[in-house]
């Protein structure tokens, strides 16, 4: 395991049939990062957690969690792993003091504190069932089960699904702050790119079977803008520099690395005449979309 | 650890595991008032007669009961694990996942075992008081393929809920009900009585099917 790498997946190639997800892929998690994985639908977001998580084999390849092959964890490890299942998925016939009581026989770290903390916001009558809260109310007691295992990782996959703004704020705060102050290293998918951008310190982008960037988010927002400029319909094939250019009625939209000096020296050598040419920062889910294109 | 899994099983299943205690009851006590009828009706000779004679077996109404009850506790213990693919909690909890699942066995076989073993001794009782020795050990040997077929069809319940391969769970139906079937084709008390050791090995056989199940739902097998 690579210097203070919590996770490290390396040359993942995964196959559904003859449909490559991708091939050769690479990354690592650091102590401490809080990473998060985004993607349009089909580009293997989930495959990725699901492998990582030891509930699908790679064709080829491995992902380490703690210097151990995520296909066979030990009961150790897992104890350092905290896993927040798609949708908030507990147990429906248990109560919240119920699901605590069961959860801390397996972890001798347990901090009740933090998932009463929790609870304590939820408008709940103690005994009722999860199976029937709101989804929102779910969230905050998977959440808490969380927090209160006291893990190095935690996994969290799609995290956003089925909640409301209010919940998923609320989720994104206590998640932040307890991640940050303890140190804890995240691996996180949230199809809500708003709520990534408030919570994650480097993403991982990733397009139709490969990753397209990984890089701190701060990073990729101060060096990738959206650029408009007033253009004649000319072809910006062959201009690796332009990203994902539409043109509607004489305005040009598109999205760069490049700085706008080294953009207008590119587009006037081009036969552009790019006098009006304004650069906009981009929020993260502008980015995204900047990268991956609109469809 | 164990002992919170054996807790959440108990949560998840506490209905039924109590209804099929309670109709397990219920079906001893009918059976046993029914035949205090035909004694106290038909006199103990015309009994005799029927299960001499005719071949009649007087606890027939027991048969399918430990294949129903099996039946009913898989599903209410390993249903629940397969929505939203929920076995994945249990299979993180920091246990070897063939502990998590042995353990998941453990309770259902121990639930399925205290309620067979209260049918068990209420028709030892009943059967010691009425009848002669030789026919309580009959009885016994009639109804120990009906009961072993019970564990089997709980063992194929697991498997067959926990398998995540659409095709592989219709076979196991299949291979399920064959199986299940040869241990109910004769009527004839203690018609298995040679062959009671195949369906222990039949049962033995069956016992690590779920945890190939669990193995294939590991690999993410569709």
């Amino acid at each position: 395991m690579g210097t203070n790498n919590i996770v490290e997946c390396k040359n993942l190639t995964h196959f559904y049939g003859k449909r490559c997800i991708y091939e050769n892929l690479n990354f690592e998690i650091p102590q401490g990062r809080i990473l998060g994985l985004l993607g349009k639908n089909g580009t293997g977001k989930t495959t990725t957690i699901n492998i990582l998580n030891g509930y699908l084999k790679p064709r080829s390849g491995e992902c380490l969690m703690f210097g151990e092959n995520s296909a066979n964890l030990s009961p150790a490890t897992k104890q350092k792993v905290g896993l927040l299942i798609e949708g908030h998925v507990q147990y429906p016939f248990m109560n919240i003091y119920e699901i605590e009581k069961y959860y801390s026989a397996f972890y001798p770290k347990w901090k009740k504190e933090a998932y009463w903390e929790l609870m304590k916001l939820l408008k709940i009558d103690p005994k009722q069932k999860l199976s029937q809260m709101s989804c929102g109310q779910k969230s905050q007691v998977a959440l808490g089960l969380i927090l209160a295992q006291d893990p190095e990782l935690l996994i969290l996959d799609d995290f956003s699904m089925g909640l409301d703004p209010g919940y998923r704020v609320l989720f994104v705060d206590y998640l932040s702050e307890y991640a940050r102050a303890e140190s804890k290293t995240v691996f996180v998918t949230s199809h809500i790119i708003q709520d990534m951008e408030r919570l994650i310190d480097d993403c991982m982008i990733m397009d139709y079977g490969r990753i397209l960037y990984q890089q701190p988010v701060e990073k990729l927002l101060n060096d990738f803008k959206r650029f408009r400029f007033s253009s004649n319909g000319q072809s910006f094939e062959g201009l690796e520099q332009v990203m994902h250019p539409v043109t509607i009625k004489g305005k040009t939209e598109f999205y760069s690395f490049e700085k706008k000096e080294e953009l207008e020296r590119v587009l006037t050598y081009s036969g552009f005449k790019p006098t009006d040419i304004k650069e906009e920062s981009l929020t993260l889910e502008e980015a995204f979309i900047g990268l991956t294109g609109k469809y | 650890m164990e002992k919170a899994l054996l807790y959440k099983e108990w949560k998840k299943t506490h209905v039924f595991t109590l209804t099929i205690g309670v109709i397990g009851i219920i079906l001893m006590v009918y059976i046993m008032l029914k035949l205090g009828r035909s004694f106290r009706m038909a006199g103990m000779e015309h009994l005799w007669d029927v299960i001499v004679n005719r071949k009649q077996f007087l606890f027939r109404n027991l048969k399918y009961f430990p294949i129903a009850t099996a039946l009913c506790l898989g599903m209410a213990q390993y249903f629940p694990e397969v929505i939203q693919k929920r076995i994945k909690l249990s299979l993180h909890l920091p246990l070897p996942e063939k502990k998590v699942i042995l353990l998941m066995y453990s309770y259902g076989v121990g639930i399925l075992t205290i309620v067979y073993l209260l049918q068990l001794i209420a028709l030892l009782v009943f059967s010691g008081i009425n009848f002669p020795y030789e026919f309580t050990i009959n009885a016994l040997l009639t109804i120990a393929p009906w009961y072993i077929a019970g564990f089997i069809t709980y063992l194929f319940v697991a498997a067959i809920c926990l398998e995540p391969v659409w095709m592989r769970r219709i076979l196991i139906t299949l291979l399920a009900i064959a199986l299940i079937y040869l241990f109910f084709l004769s009527d004839v008390p203690a018609a298995y009585q040679s062959v009671n050791y195949l369906l222990v090995v039949a049962l033995v056989m069956v016992f690590p099917f779920g945890f190939y199940s669990v193995q294939r739902f590991k690999e993410g097998k569709q």
